[in-house]
């Protein structure tokens, strides 16, 4: 029966390199039926794997111990919730998620693309198979999830497995990892059109719109795992941090930065035909930066707590990213022409510009997290001296870049395409900035004095004005002329235009998320020993160790310190912290924070163990401000995306603007414009 | 099942298990100062040793145990972090120093922010519409052609 695993994979892995060949050579050769049997190949390979992860997930959750990855990663005690998490909870088992995802997403691009595209569809076909085979072989041969425990050629097993890390036994960590695998894998789609659209010179962009919603859809993938990630590690690790720079979480934000400035710029291809070439290298980059991201969480290049154990794999993935990165020089360089702009900017000051900048900013950002996670590497390779680029890095460089990125979330909506006047931003700045000042003045008054937090707290203030503005200034016309009223005038604001209105939501929820991020400046933490009955304090809270109880399930025994919180005298709850000792064959411990969740600020409590003596319970405390607007931000976020993919109410085409004749000079604001939308 | 239990059955239990090995008492502002100035370098984490938050880490507990102690002999502050690097390297310190090689981890970001807006000087520049011509003077018996044509339009339709 595990035959069946090995043998699945090895075809599919054969069928994805004969899906590439058939695909190419069927273009080539103007034979169809070549092409059509490529893209049946890619339909197969869906089975083949579907049977394989099907095989792997019976073997965990049937205790099948003569499979090494069951006997690594799974045990008899594990519910099977997290048996069927250990699916991915490994090095090879992950992999074989990865290859499943995109053989899904791989389907489904043929199945809906089977009379569209058809010129490009055999390089889409090719390039998505590439990537396809590049993740089969590797676990076709190094990384097989299917190898047997063996002694000499006997087949052998273990009477129970070592158990999956008890720190990934939570249920954001079932749901993190495939979230985020569904965003990395997504942004093979996009790199695969804007490949078979530079390959064929694609004319027309009606390729980007397809890809513009794939990326839509992988990015909100994408930051629903980078969320889920974080509320683990929030609610999980014990010290109540949601973000720690790692080089594994790192490397999951660098797509999510490039592709986030993808969507932005790519308005300027669909509005204007401009930016094309740098269209083209933010979907690669995207795709580079997300193989990037896996092979760092696999190869050992970096030192991380989130990575898998070191494999000899570096090698597999230097060599692909060489070839892969040098294929898309060649091809962008090789088809300049292809890229041309098709019109001009026509003002400095317009929207345009606003997104120039937006890219640079974000670009900035992920370069400098980029740097900071390379560098320790760069330097030892250079200098052969070990150094440290640690969170306070991340921080200095990031925090001053994540300020003017909100600022320019603020900006962009309140220039106008094409060209601005100063009178008219002017009046369009007026509100918002004052709004933001209000805010810092008012944030003084009460004795903030923290600069970056009030710098942020401020530049909330004004994204949100702007927004508002917007969706009021766009309701009251609706409504003065429909007669509904303002809500159901912001509801049909929103369907008519879907895409921006959906857009705006995103910002909202980002500028939410800034909220929460600040209210870090204004942590407080406390690690006492405390016997029975002794209180201590933090914040305006008083903590009151109550008692210790203790027991046991079939999984672990577990220990709780219930602990009275008073806030002036009065009982307003108790946590309940605990410690928990698993039964597996590691017996590893592990620790469950109480957590008090409140809009303004969470209580956090960790009980950390019981000092050397034995006498005394060790509580370490802290109170997060504003911390739960990361997590409201994160719905709000997920909200605007949806909305984002509605289809409007109003079908828009886009005004591109080219300068057809010459203007006299009384005359020159009628410029004479053409319509090709 | 849930039961109460007495203090040191538990406390014996829990030590019996390693579940804690701890001090509070290395928590104190003066060594979270210097702790900040260096780095964890346990592989569990990217904090400093002034806010790793595990109390049993095997080298922030050491390491500010070293700092409590260099600092009860009067030590400085740069004293103390100088001692760390002369024992770990550079890596003690929790970011790159800003001289030499290691410079580069600072000055690369905002070089590249530089080069980017040079890079959109540049492209505007380039991209920017292109100025409208002079308008071409026009043949005088053209226009009056054209002219011509106008009125006996006009006149038809009158």
């Amino acid at each position: 029966m595990e035959n069946l695993g090995t043998l699945a994979v090895i075809l599919a892995f054969a069928l994805s390199v004969y899906s590439v060949l058939a695909s190419l050579i069927g273009k080539w050769k103007n034979r169809e039926f070549l092409v059509v049997s490529g893209e049946r190949a890619v339909l197969a390979i869906w089975g083949l794997l579907t049977i394989a992860s099907g095989y792997l997930v019976y073997a965990l959750q049937t205790d099948d111990f003569r499979l090494a990855y069951v006997a690594g990663h799974s045990n008899r005690t594990m519910p099977a919730l997290y048996k069927f998490t250990a699916w991915w909870g490994g090095q090879e088992g992950s992999l074989l998620l990865w290859s499943w995802i995109l053989s899904s997403y791989a389907a489904i691009v043929v199945w809906q693309n089977r009379r569209k595209f058809r010129a490009m569809m055999p390089y889409v076909t090719a390039t998505l198979m590439v990537v396809q085979a590049f993740f089969l072989l590797l676990i076709s041969f190094p990384l097989s999830p299917f190898e047997v425990l063996a002694v000499g050629r006997e087949v052998t097993s273990v009477a129970d497995g070592r158990g999956l890390n008890p720190l990934l036994q939570y249920w954001t960590m079932a749901i993190h990892p495939p979230t985020l695998y569904l965003g990395y894998v997504g942004f093979v789609v996009p790199f695969a059109f804007a490949m078979g659209s530079l390959i064929t010179r694609a004319p027309g962009d009606s390729w980007i719109h397809t890809t513009r919603r794939w990326t839509l859809v992988t990015w909100m993938f994408q930051s629903s795992g980078i969320l889920l990630g974080a509320g683990w590690a929030y609610a999980v690790l014990g010290w109540g941090g949601y973000w720690g720079w790692d080089p594994v979480e790192n490397a999951s934000l660098l797509p999510w930065i490039t592709a986030t400035a993808f969507l932005h710029s790519v308005m300027m291809q669909e509005k204007k035909g401009m930016m094309k070439i740098w269209n083209i290298v933010l979907v690669s980059s995207t795709f580079f930066l997300c193989i990037l991201g896996t092979a760092l969480t696999r190869s050992g290049i970096v030192q991380s707590v989130h990575a898998f154990a070191q494999s000899p794999i570096s090698r597999y993935f230097t060599t692909f990213l060489a070839l892969g990165i040098a294929l898309v020089v060649y091809l962008i360089l090789d088809r300049l022409d292809y890229l041309k702009s098709e019109s001009h900017l026509e003002s400095v000051l317009s929207r345009e510009s606003s997104f120039l900048f937006n890219n640079l900013i974000l670009l900035a950002s992920c370069f400098s997290i980029l740097w900071g996670t390379l560098f320790p590497v760069i330097s030892e390779a250079v200098t052969g001296e070990k150094i440290s680029v640690d969170a306070p890095f991340f921080n200095r460089v990031n925090i001053p870049i994540g300020l003017f990125l909100l600022l320019l979330t603020g900006i962009g909506p309140l220039i106008a395409w094409r060209r601005s006047s100063l009178e008219s931003l002017k009046k369009a700045f007026l509100w918002p900035s004052l709004g933001g000042l209000a805010t810092v003045a008012v944030l003084i008054a009460f004795g903030v004095r923290h600069l970056y937090a009030l710098m942020s707290f401020g530049l909330c203030a004004f994204v949100l004005w702007t927004i508002v503005i917007e969706f009021y200034k766009g309701a009251t016309a609706i409504a003065a002329k429909t007669g509904q009223n303002l809500l159901a005038a912001m509801v049909e604001l929103t369907h008519r235009n879907t895409r921006r209105y959906g857009g705006y939501l995103v910002h909202v929820g980002i500028v939410i998320m800034f909220i929460g991020f600040t209210g870090a400046a204004f942590n407080k933490d406390a690690t006492r020993e405390v016997a029975m009955n002794d209180t201590f304090e933090i914040g305006r809270y008083t903590l009151r160790v109550r008692d210790l109880q203790e027991g046991e399930n079939d999984h672990y025994r577990w220990w709780h310190a219930p602990i009275e919180v008073l806030v002036g005298g009065a009982q307003i709850d108790t946590l309940q912290p605990e410690q928990r000792l698993y039964k597996g064959a590691d017996r590893q411990a592990s620790s469950v924070v109480s957590i008090r969740r409140r809009l303004h600020e969470d209580l956090y409590l960790n009980f950390a163990g019981m000092t050397n003596d034995g006498k005394r319970a060790v509580i370490q405390a802290y109170v997060f401000p504003l911390v739960s607007w990361i997590w409201v931000g994160f719905f709000v976020l997920l909200f605007g995306t949806l909305v984002c993919l509605v289809p409007s109410k109003i079908k828009y085409q886009f005004a591109r603007t080219q300068i057809v004749g010459q203007v006299a000079a009384p005359a020159r604001e009628n410029a004479v414009g053409k319509n090709v939308g | 099942m849930l039961v109460r239990i007495r203090l040191p059955l538990l406390a014996t239990l829990l030590g019996v298990l390693s579940l804690a090995q701890v001090s509070s008492e290395l928590i104190t502002d003066e060594i979270r100062r210097v702790g900040a100035r260096l780095a964890c370098l346990c592989g569990s984490c990217k904090n400093s040793v002034g806010d790793c938050a595990m109390l049993a880490c095997h080298y922030s507990k050491p390491a500010r145990e070293k700092i409590r102690d260099m600092q009860a002999r009067g030590m400085t502050d740069d004293a103390i972090v100088a001692e760390f690097v002369k024992t770990e390297g550079k890596r003690a310190l929790v970011v790159p120093p800003g001289e030499g090689f290691s410079g580069l981890a600072w000055w690369m970001p905002p070089a590249v922010v530089g080069m980017g807006l040079a890079f959109i000087y540049w492209w505007i520049r380039r991209m920017r519409a292109p100025r409208p011509s002079p308008a071409p003077e026009l043949d005088p018996a053209v226009l009056a052609r054209y002219r011509d044509s106008i009125e006996k339009d006009l006149a038809k339709l009158e």
